[in-house]
Protein backbone atom coordinates (compact mmCIF):
# COMPACT_ATOMS: atom_id res chain seq x y z
CA UNK A 1 0.00 0.00 0.00
CA UNK A 2 1.11 3.60 -0.61
CA UNK A 3 2.49 5.81 2.04
CA UNK A 4 1.28 9.00 2.16
CA UNK A 5 4.10 11.66 2.17
CA UNK A 6 3.04 14.98 4.28
CA UNK A 7 3.77 18.83 5.30
CA UNK A 8 6.61 18.39 7.90
CA UNK A 9 5.22 22.16 9.30
CA UNK A 10 1.77 20.75 10.31
CA UNK A 11 2.60 17.18 10.75
CA UNK A 12 4.93 17.12 14.23
CA UNK A 13 4.48 13.16 14.28
CA UNK A 14 5.92 12.99 10.82
CA UNK A 15 8.68 15.39 11.79
CA UNK A 16 9.67 13.63 14.74
CA UNK A 17 10.10 10.19 12.82
CA UNK A 18 12.04 12.08 9.80
CA UNK A 19 14.13 13.62 13.07
CA UNK A 20 15.04 10.04 14.66
CA UNK A 21 15.33 7.97 11.35
CA UNK A 22 17.95 10.55 10.03
CA UNK A 23 20.36 10.42 13.23
CA UNK A 24 19.84 6.29 13.10
CA UNK A 25 20.66 6.46 9.16
CA UNK A 26 23.47 8.62 10.57
CA UNK A 27 24.68 6.45 13.35
CA UNK A 28 24.29 3.03 11.27
CA UNK A 29 27.83 2.45 9.71
CA UNK A 30 27.51 0.98 5.83
CA UNK A 31 30.16 -1.29 5.87
CA UNK A 32 32.25 0.70 3.56
CA UNK A 33 35.25 2.62 4.63
CA UNK A 34 36.14 6.35 2.96
CA UNK A 35 38.89 4.99 1.14
CA UNK A 36 36.56 2.62 -1.10
CA UNK A 37 35.01 5.88 -2.41
CA UNK A 38 38.45 7.33 -3.09
CA UNK A 39 38.35 9.41 0.00
CA UNK A 40 41.86 10.90 0.77
CA UNK A 41 43.37 10.27 4.15
CA UNK A 42 42.99 7.31 6.80
CA UNK A 43 40.20 4.90 6.39
CA UNK A 44 37.05 5.94 8.14
CA UNK A 45 33.70 4.25 8.53
CA UNK A 46 30.96 5.93 6.19
CA UNK A 47 27.05 5.69 7.69
CA UNK A 48 24.42 4.83 5.63
CA UNK A 49 23.23 8.44 5.72
CA UNK A 50 26.44 9.28 4.21
CA UNK A 51 26.47 6.99 1.53
CA UNK A 52 23.48 9.66 0.38
CA UNK A 53 25.94 12.55 0.00
CA UNK A 54 27.96 10.47 -1.48
CA UNK A 55 25.97 9.29 -4.01
CA UNK A 56 25.12 12.93 -4.83
CA UNK A 57 28.59 14.12 -5.43
CA UNK A 58 29.44 10.87 -7.71
CA UNK A 59 25.76 11.75 -9.72
CA UNK A 60 26.68 15.20 -10.15
CA UNK A 61 30.40 14.41 -12.05
CA UNK A 62 28.57 12.18 -14.58
CA UNK A 63 28.85 13.80 -17.22
CA UNK A 64 25.86 13.15 -19.79
CA UNK A 65 27.27 12.55 -22.18
CA UNK A 66 31.01 12.90 -21.04
CA UNK A 67 32.06 16.92 -22.32
CA UNK A 68 28.52 17.75 -23.18
CA UNK A 69 28.60 21.59 -23.65
CA UNK A 70 25.22 22.00 -21.96
CA UNK A 71 27.56 21.01 -18.51
CA UNK A 72 24.09 18.14 -18.09
CA UNK A 73 25.52 15.37 -15.54
CA UNK A 74 23.28 12.65 -14.51
CA UNK A 75 21.09 14.40 -12.53
CA UNK A 76 21.43 18.04 -13.21
CA UNK A 77 20.65 20.76 -15.32
CA UNK A 78 18.56 18.48 -17.99
CA UNK A 79 15.33 16.14 -18.56
CA UNK A 80 16.94 13.41 -16.05
CA UNK A 81 16.90 15.97 -12.72
CA UNK A 82 13.22 15.05 -11.72
CA UNK A 83 13.22 11.40 -12.26
CA UNK A 84 16.94 10.83 -10.89
CA UNK A 85 15.58 13.07 -7.54
CA UNK A 86 12.34 10.64 -7.17
CA UNK A 87 14.91 7.31 -7.28
CA UNK A 88 16.77 8.63 -4.83
CA UNK A 89 14.10 10.50 -2.41
CA UNK A 90 12.25 6.47 -2.95
CA UNK A 91 15.58 5.12 -1.94
CA UNK A 92 16.28 7.21 1.19
CA UNK A 93 12.81 6.47 2.06
CA UNK A 94 12.75 3.05 2.30
CA UNK A 95 15.66 3.35 4.66
CA UNK A 96 14.27 5.70 6.83
CA UNK A 97 11.18 2.57 6.74
CA UNK A 98 13.50 0.39 7.95
CA UNK A 99 15.48 2.00 10.94
CA UNK A 100 12.81 3.27 11.95
CA UNK A 101 10.67 -0.04 11.32
CA UNK A 102 7.64 1.42 10.18
CA UNK A 103 6.54 0.37 6.31
CA UNK A 104 4.01 3.10 6.86
CA UNK A 105 6.32 6.39 7.22
CA UNK A 106 6.27 8.41 4.46
CA UNK A 107 8.95 11.31 3.37
CA UNK A 108 7.95 14.85 4.51
CA UNK A 109 8.18 17.61 2.69
CA UNK A 110 8.62 21.34 3.37
CA UNK A 111 6.24 23.56 1.13
CA UNK A 112 8.97 26.36 0.78
CA UNK A 113 6.34 29.08 -1.04
CA UNK A 114 4.52 29.00 2.19
CA UNK A 115 7.52 30.46 3.87
CA UNK A 116 8.42 32.51 0.88
CA UNK A 117 5.43 33.92 1.15
CA UNK A 118 6.19 35.79 4.09
CA UNK A 119 8.50 39.29 4.38
CA UNK A 120 12.19 38.59 3.80
CA UNK A 121 13.30 39.47 7.59
CA UNK A 122 10.60 36.83 8.72
CA UNK A 123 11.54 33.81 6.87
CA UNK A 124 14.53 32.96 9.05
CA UNK A 125 11.93 32.73 12.17
CA UNK A 126 9.98 29.89 10.22
CA UNK A 127 8.30 26.95 11.78
CA UNK A 128 10.99 24.96 9.93
CA UNK A 129 13.85 26.45 11.53
CA UNK A 130 12.29 25.72 15.29
CA UNK A 131 14.60 23.87 17.69
CA UNK A 132 11.79 21.40 17.43
CA UNK A 133 12.39 20.40 13.56
CA UNK A 134 15.22 21.18 11.75
CA UNK A 135 16.80 24.08 14.21
CA UNK A 136 18.47 27.60 12.89
CA UNK A 137 21.15 29.00 11.30
CA UNK A 138 24.87 28.69 12.34
CA UNK A 139 28.53 27.88 11.60
CA UNK A 140 28.33 25.23 13.06
CA UNK A 141 24.41 24.91 13.43
CA UNK A 142 23.77 25.42 17.27
CA UNK A 143 20.18 24.47 17.91
CA UNK A 144 18.24 21.97 17.35
CA UNK A 145 18.40 18.03 16.89
CA UNK A 146 21.48 18.67 14.25
CA UNK A 147 23.30 21.23 16.61
CA UNK A 148 27.18 20.59 17.10
CA UNK A 149 28.22 19.66 20.43
CA UNK A 150 32.15 19.06 19.90
CA UNK A 151 32.47 17.35 22.76
CA UNK A 152 29.83 14.99 21.91
CA UNK A 153 30.80 12.00 19.46
CA UNK A 154 27.08 11.41 19.51
CA UNK A 155 25.95 14.28 17.97
CA UNK A 156 24.75 15.18 14.23
CA UNK A 157 28.52 15.73 12.39
CA UNK A 158 29.03 16.10 8.97
CA UNK A 159 31.79 13.51 7.93
CA UNK A 160 32.13 13.94 3.80
CA UNK A 161 32.49 17.13 2.13
CA UNK A 162 33.37 18.30 -0.83
CA UNK A 163 36.99 20.78 -1.75
CA UNK A 164 37.03 23.18 -4.23
CA UNK A 165 37.86 21.00 -7.36
CA UNK A 166 34.37 19.04 -6.28
CA UNK A 167 36.35 15.78 -5.08
CA UNK A 168 34.71 14.40 -1.95
CA UNK A 169 37.19 14.42 1.20
CA UNK A 170 36.81 13.97 4.83
CA UNK A 171 35.66 16.21 7.51
CA UNK A 172 34.61 16.50 10.72
CA UNK A 173 32.78 19.35 11.57
CA UNK A 174 28.97 20.55 12.50
CA UNK A 175 26.58 21.41 10.08
CA UNK A 176 26.85 25.09 8.33
CA UNK A 177 24.09 27.38 7.55
CA UNK A 178 23.51 30.61 6.78
CA UNK A 179 20.12 31.93 5.48
CA UNK A 180 19.78 34.81 3.57
CA UNK A 181 23.35 35.57 3.16
CA UNK A 182 23.32 34.89 -0.53
CA UNK A 183 19.79 35.43 -1.70
CA UNK A 184 17.32 37.92 0.04
CA UNK A 185 14.58 35.38 0.01
CA UNK A 186 12.94 32.14 -0.55
CA UNK A 187 10.39 31.05 -3.64
CA UNK A 188 6.83 32.00 -3.23
CA UNK A 189 3.71 30.79 -4.41
CA UNK A 190 3.23 32.41 -7.47
CA UNK A 191 6.53 31.34 -8.70
CA UNK A 192 5.16 27.61 -7.82
CA UNK A 193 1.89 28.54 -9.78
CA UNK A 194 3.48 30.31 -12.33
CA UNK A 195 5.45 27.28 -13.19
CA UNK A 196 2.78 24.92 -13.42
CA UNK A 197 1.47 26.89 -15.94
CA UNK A 198 4.28 26.02 -18.53
CA UNK A 199 2.70 22.45 -20.78
CA UNK A 200 6.21 21.74 -21.75
CA UNK A 201 7.74 18.87 -19.16
CA UNK A 202 11.30 19.77 -20.99
CA UNK A 203 12.03 21.34 -24.38
CA UNK A 204 15.16 21.91 -26.30
CA UNK A 205 17.85 22.75 -25.89
CA UNK A 206 17.13 20.40 -23.12
CA UNK A 207 19.43 22.77 -20.94
CA UNK A 208 19.58 25.75 -18.50
CA UNK A 209 18.44 28.08 -21.21
CA UNK A 210 15.04 26.00 -21.77
CA UNK A 211 11.86 27.39 -21.10
CA UNK A 212 9.73 24.91 -19.70
CA UNK A 213 8.49 23.33 -16.24
CA UNK A 214 11.91 21.26 -15.17
CA UNK A 215 14.15 23.61 -16.13
CA UNK A 216 12.01 26.34 -14.03
CA UNK A 217 11.68 23.94 -10.75
CA UNK A 218 15.39 23.21 -11.25
CA UNK A 219 15.71 26.73 -10.86
CA UNK A 220 17.98 28.29 -13.96
CA UNK A 221 15.30 30.37 -14.99
CA UNK A 222 13.15 32.81 -13.71
CA UNK A 223 9.09 33.75 -14.41
CA UNK A 224 10.39 36.17 -17.26
CA UNK A 225 12.62 33.73 -19.13
CA UNK A 226 16.05 35.27 -18.31
CA UNK A 227 18.59 33.66 -16.35
CA UNK A 228 17.90 33.59 -12.72
CA UNK A 229 18.61 31.51 -9.09
CA UNK A 230 15.09 30.69 -8.44
CA UNK A 231 12.98 27.22 -7.01
CA UNK A 232 15.14 24.45 -6.17
CA UNK A 233 18.39 26.33 -6.88
CA UNK A 234 17.06 29.45 -4.73
CA UNK A 235 16.34 27.70 -1.86
CA UNK A 236 19.61 25.76 -1.51
CA UNK A 237 21.60 29.30 -2.32
CA UNK A 238 18.86 30.90 0.56
CA UNK A 239 19.81 28.30 3.15
CA UNK A 240 23.66 28.54 2.00
CA UNK A 241 26.30 26.63 4.58
CA UNK A 242 26.43 22.98 3.69
CA UNK A 243 23.48 23.30 0.50
CA UNK A 244 25.69 25.32 -1.46
CA UNK A 245 27.98 22.32 -1.99
CA UNK A 246 27.86 19.52 -4.09
CA UNK A 247 27.58 17.84 -0.76
CA UNK A 248 24.27 19.23 -0.22
CA UNK A 249 22.65 16.15 1.26
CA UNK A 250 24.75 16.60 4.24
CA UNK A 251 21.68 18.86 5.58
CA UNK A 252 18.67 16.94 6.07
CA UNK A 253 16.52 19.73 4.72
CA UNK A 254 17.54 18.94 1.69
CA UNK A 255 15.25 15.85 1.34
CA UNK A 256 12.22 18.20 2.58
CA UNK A 257 13.27 20.38 -0.81
CA UNK A 258 13.58 17.86 -2.72
CA UNK A 259 10.24 16.15 -1.52
CA UNK A 260 8.49 19.48 -1.86
CA UNK A 261 10.16 19.63 -5.72
CA UNK A 262 8.90 16.09 -6.36
CA UNK A 263 5.50 16.89 -5.05
CA UNK A 264 5.53 20.01 -7.77
CA UNK A 265 6.54 16.81 -10.78
CA UNK A 266 3.59 15.37 -9.42
CA UNK A 267 1.32 18.10 -9.32
CA UNK A 268 2.45 18.68 -12.73
CA UNK A 269 1.67 15.10 -14.11
CA UNK A 270 -1.80 15.68 -12.34
CA UNK A 271 -2.61 18.13 -14.72
CA UNK A 272 -0.74 17.17 -18.28
CA UNK A 273 -0.38 13.13 -18.11
CA UNK A 274 2.68 11.18 -17.15
CA UNK A 275 4.60 12.50 -19.69
CA UNK A 276 8.39 12.67 -20.57
CA UNK A 277 10.26 14.18 -22.99
CA UNK A 278 12.83 13.10 -24.92
CA UNK A 279 11.87 9.96 -25.90
CA UNK A 280 14.57 7.68 -27.41
CA UNK A 281 14.33 9.14 -30.57
CA UNK A 282 16.63 11.52 -29.24
CA UNK A 283 20.17 11.73 -30.55
CA UNK A 284 23.28 10.46 -28.56
CA UNK A 285 24.02 14.01 -27.17
CA UNK A 286 21.04 13.37 -24.46
CA UNK A 287 22.02 9.53 -23.52
CA UNK A 288 21.27 9.65 -19.77
CA UNK A 289 18.23 12.00 -19.98
CA UNK A 290 15.84 9.85 -22.21
CA UNK A 291 12.85 8.00 -21.30
CA UNK A 292 14.25 4.39 -21.71
CA UNK A 293 18.37 5.46 -20.49
CA UNK A 294 18.96 4.09 -17.47
CA UNK A 295 18.77 6.52 -14.17
CA UNK A 296 22.37 6.60 -12.28
CA UNK A 297 20.92 4.29 -9.36
CA UNK A 298 21.73 1.00 -6.99
CA UNK A 299 18.20 -0.04 -8.52
CA UNK A 300 19.57 -1.44 -12.23
CA UNK A 301 19.46 -0.10 -15.77
CA UNK A 302 15.52 -1.37 -15.79
CA UNK A 303 15.33 1.89 -13.48
CA UNK A 304 14.20 4.53 -15.96
CA UNK A 305 12.80 7.60 -16.39
CA UNK A 306 9.26 5.93 -17.72
CA UNK A 307 9.85 3.99 -14.81
CA UNK A 308 9.21 6.68 -12.65
CA UNK A 309 6.26 8.58 -13.96
CA UNK A 310 3.47 6.32 -12.11
CA UNK A 311 4.47 5.70 -8.26
CA UNK A 312 1.18 5.26 -7.25
CA UNK A 313 2.02 1.57 -5.30
CA UNK A 314 4.58 3.46 -3.52
CA UNK A 315 3.47 6.68 -2.62
CA UNK A 316 1.59 9.28 -2.70
CA UNK A 317 1.09 13.50 -1.74
CA UNK A 318 -1.78 14.24 0.86
CA UNK A 319 -2.09 17.38 -0.97
CA UNK A 320 -1.10 18.23 -4.74
CA UNK A 321 -1.37 22.10 -6.44
CA UNK B 1 7.82 1.17 -10.36
CA UNK B 2 7.17 -1.93 -8.62
CA UNK B 3 7.94 -1.92 -4.95
CA UNK B 4 9.82 -5.35 -4.61
CA UNK B 5 12.34 -3.61 -7.04
CA UNK B 6 12.97 -0.39 -4.46
CA UNK B 7 13.09 -2.49 -1.54
CA UNK B 8 15.64 -4.58 -3.09
CA UNK B 9 17.78 -1.94 -4.55
CA UNK B 10 17.66 0.03 -1.51
CA UNK B 11 19.43 -1.59 0.53
CA UNK B 12 22.59 -0.18 2.07
CA UNK B 13 24.47 -3.04 0.97
CA UNK B 14 23.30 -1.83 -2.70
CA UNK B 15 23.98 1.24 -2.54
CA UNK B 16 27.21 1.10 -1.93
CA UNK B 17 28.30 -1.47 -4.42
CA UNK B 18 26.58 0.93 -7.06
CA UNK B 19 28.82 3.87 -5.78
CA UNK B 20 32.12 2.04 -5.66
CA UNK B 21 31.18 1.18 -9.53
CA UNK B 22 29.91 4.29 -10.30
CA UNK B 23 32.97 6.42 -9.33
CA UNK B 24 35.00 5.02 -12.07
CA UNK B 25 32.56 7.21 -14.50
CA UNK B 26 32.93 10.00 -12.38
CA UNK B 27 35.53 12.43 -14.32
CA UNK B 28 35.90 14.36 -11.21
CA UNK B 29 37.62 12.15 -9.31
CA UNK B 30 39.87 11.57 -11.48
CA UNK B 31 41.34 15.38 -11.60
CA UNK B 32 38.45 16.59 -13.73
CA UNK B 33 38.60 19.63 -11.40
CA UNK B 34 42.23 19.85 -11.42
CA UNK B 35 42.06 23.33 -13.07
CA UNK B 36 42.15 21.76 -16.51
CA UNK B 37 38.09 22.05 -17.38
CA UNK B 38 37.07 22.84 -20.88
CA UNK B 39 34.11 24.10 -22.09
CA UNK B 40 33.70 24.07 -25.89
CA UNK B 41 30.55 26.24 -27.60
CA UNK B 42 29.86 25.80 -30.95
CA UNK B 43 27.39 27.01 -33.27
CA UNK B 44 26.65 27.90 -36.84
CA UNK B 45 26.30 31.99 -38.13
CA UNK B 46 25.63 32.60 -42.08
CA UNK B 47 27.53 29.37 -43.18
CA UNK B 48 30.45 29.75 -40.71
CA UNK B 49 30.87 27.29 -38.29
CA UNK B 50 31.84 28.54 -34.99
CA UNK B 51 34.07 26.78 -31.98
CA UNK B 52 34.61 28.75 -29.16
CA UNK B 53 37.18 26.60 -26.49
CA UNK B 54 37.35 28.23 -23.04
CA UNK B 55 40.12 27.43 -20.24
CA UNK B 56 40.16 29.40 -16.46
CA UNK B 57 43.30 29.77 -14.99
CA UNK B 58 42.12 31.76 -11.56
CA UNK B 59 44.19 33.25 -9.03
CA UNK B 60 43.66 33.99 -6.09
CA UNK B 61 45.99 35.79 -3.89
CA UNK B 62 48.42 34.45 -6.80
CA UNK B 63 47.41 30.81 -5.95
CA UNK B 64 46.01 29.37 -8.69
CA UNK B 65 42.64 27.69 -7.80
CA UNK B 66 41.49 23.93 -9.00
CA UNK B 67 37.84 24.93 -9.07
CA UNK B 68 36.11 22.89 -12.61
CA UNK B 69 34.22 26.68 -13.87
CA UNK B 70 32.69 25.77 -17.56
CA UNK B 71 30.60 28.21 -19.47
CA UNK B 72 27.45 27.28 -21.56
CA UNK B 73 26.06 28.37 -24.52
CA UNK B 74 24.12 31.48 -23.68
CA UNK B 75 27.49 32.44 -21.54
CA UNK B 76 26.95 31.63 -18.41
CA UNK B 77 29.33 30.64 -16.06
CA UNK B 78 28.98 27.48 -14.19
CA UNK B 79 31.20 25.57 -11.37
CA UNK B 80 30.47 21.87 -10.31
CA UNK B 81 32.05 23.11 -6.78
CA UNK B 82 28.71 25.26 -6.22
CA UNK B 83 26.13 23.30 -8.33
CA UNK B 84 23.41 25.29 -7.78
CA UNK B 85 24.68 28.86 -9.10
CA UNK B 86 25.00 30.26 -12.55
CA UNK B 87 26.68 33.90 -12.39
CA UNK B 88 27.02 35.96 -15.75
CA UNK B 89 30.89 36.75 -15.02
CA UNK B 90 33.79 34.30 -13.64
CA UNK B 91 34.66 36.84 -11.08
CA UNK B 92 30.87 36.73 -9.57
CA UNK B 93 31.49 32.61 -9.14
CA UNK B 94 35.07 32.78 -7.41
CA UNK B 95 33.59 35.28 -5.18
CA UNK B 96 30.91 32.67 -4.15
CA UNK B 97 33.76 30.27 -4.12
CA UNK B 98 35.40 32.22 -1.50
CA UNK B 99 32.40 32.44 0.40
CA UNK B 100 31.40 28.31 -0.25
CA UNK B 101 34.61 27.21 0.99
CA UNK B 102 36.44 29.59 3.51
CA UNK B 103 39.30 27.42 4.26
CA UNK B 104 40.75 26.74 1.42
CA UNK B 105 41.05 30.83 0.95
CA UNK B 106 42.69 31.06 4.45
CA UNK B 107 45.15 33.41 4.48
CA UNK B 108 48.53 33.52 7.28
CA UNK B 109 48.18 35.46 9.99
CA UNK B 110 51.20 37.77 8.70
CA UNK B 111 49.02 38.23 5.32
CA UNK B 112 45.80 39.01 6.18
CA UNK B 113 44.33 42.58 6.50
CA UNK B 114 40.93 43.65 8.16
CA UNK B 115 38.16 43.59 5.81
CA UNK B 116 34.77 42.49 6.66
CA UNK B 117 34.36 38.97 6.96
CA UNK B 118 33.51 37.87 3.26
CA UNK B 119 30.68 35.44 4.30
CA UNK B 120 28.76 38.04 5.82
CA UNK B 121 28.89 39.83 2.80
CA UNK B 122 26.21 40.04 -0.09
CA UNK B 123 27.38 38.91 -3.42
CA UNK B 124 26.06 41.10 -6.11
CA UNK B 125 22.69 38.74 -8.11
CA UNK B 126 23.48 37.07 -11.07
CA UNK B 127 22.88 39.10 -14.47
CA UNK B 128 20.65 38.87 -16.47
CA UNK B 129 20.89 37.44 -19.63
CA UNK B 130 21.16 39.35 -22.89
CA UNK B 131 19.02 36.39 -24.92
CA UNK B 132 15.19 36.17 -23.29
CA UNK B 133 14.16 33.14 -24.15
CA UNK B 134 10.48 32.78 -25.92
CA UNK B 135 7.43 32.36 -23.22
CA UNK B 136 4.90 30.07 -23.89
CA UNK B 137 1.94 31.98 -22.24
CA UNK B 138 3.26 32.09 -18.74
CA UNK B 139 1.66 33.81 -16.21
CA UNK B 140 3.66 36.71 -14.61
CA UNK B 141 3.89 37.57 -11.64
CA UNK B 142 3.66 41.33 -10.92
Amino acid sequence: MAVVRRNISTNPGVRDQYIEGVKLLKNEASGRATDEFGIPGAARSVSTYDLFVVWHVTAMMIETPPRNPAQRNSAYRGPIFAPWHRVMLMVFEQNLQRVLNDANFGLPYWDWAEDGDLPPQEQSAAAIWGADCMGGEGNPVATGPFAFRASDPSAFRVRISTNISGELRSVNRGLRRAFGVSADALPRTAHVTNALELPAYDSPDWDADANSFRNRIEGWMNDDGVSATSMHNLVHVWIGGEMLLGSSPNDPVFFLNHCNIDRLWESWMSRNGRVYVPDMEAGADLKGHRIDDPISSPLGRSATPRETLDVSEIYEYDALI
Amino acid sequence: METKKLTTGAAPRKLSDYLTRARDKAPAHDGHGAGGAQSVRKDSYRGHEIEIVTTYNILVDGRKIRAPLGVDASGQVHCHSLPNYQTASAVDMVRALIDGFPEEFERKPARTKSRPAASRKRRPAPARKSRPAAKKGARHEH
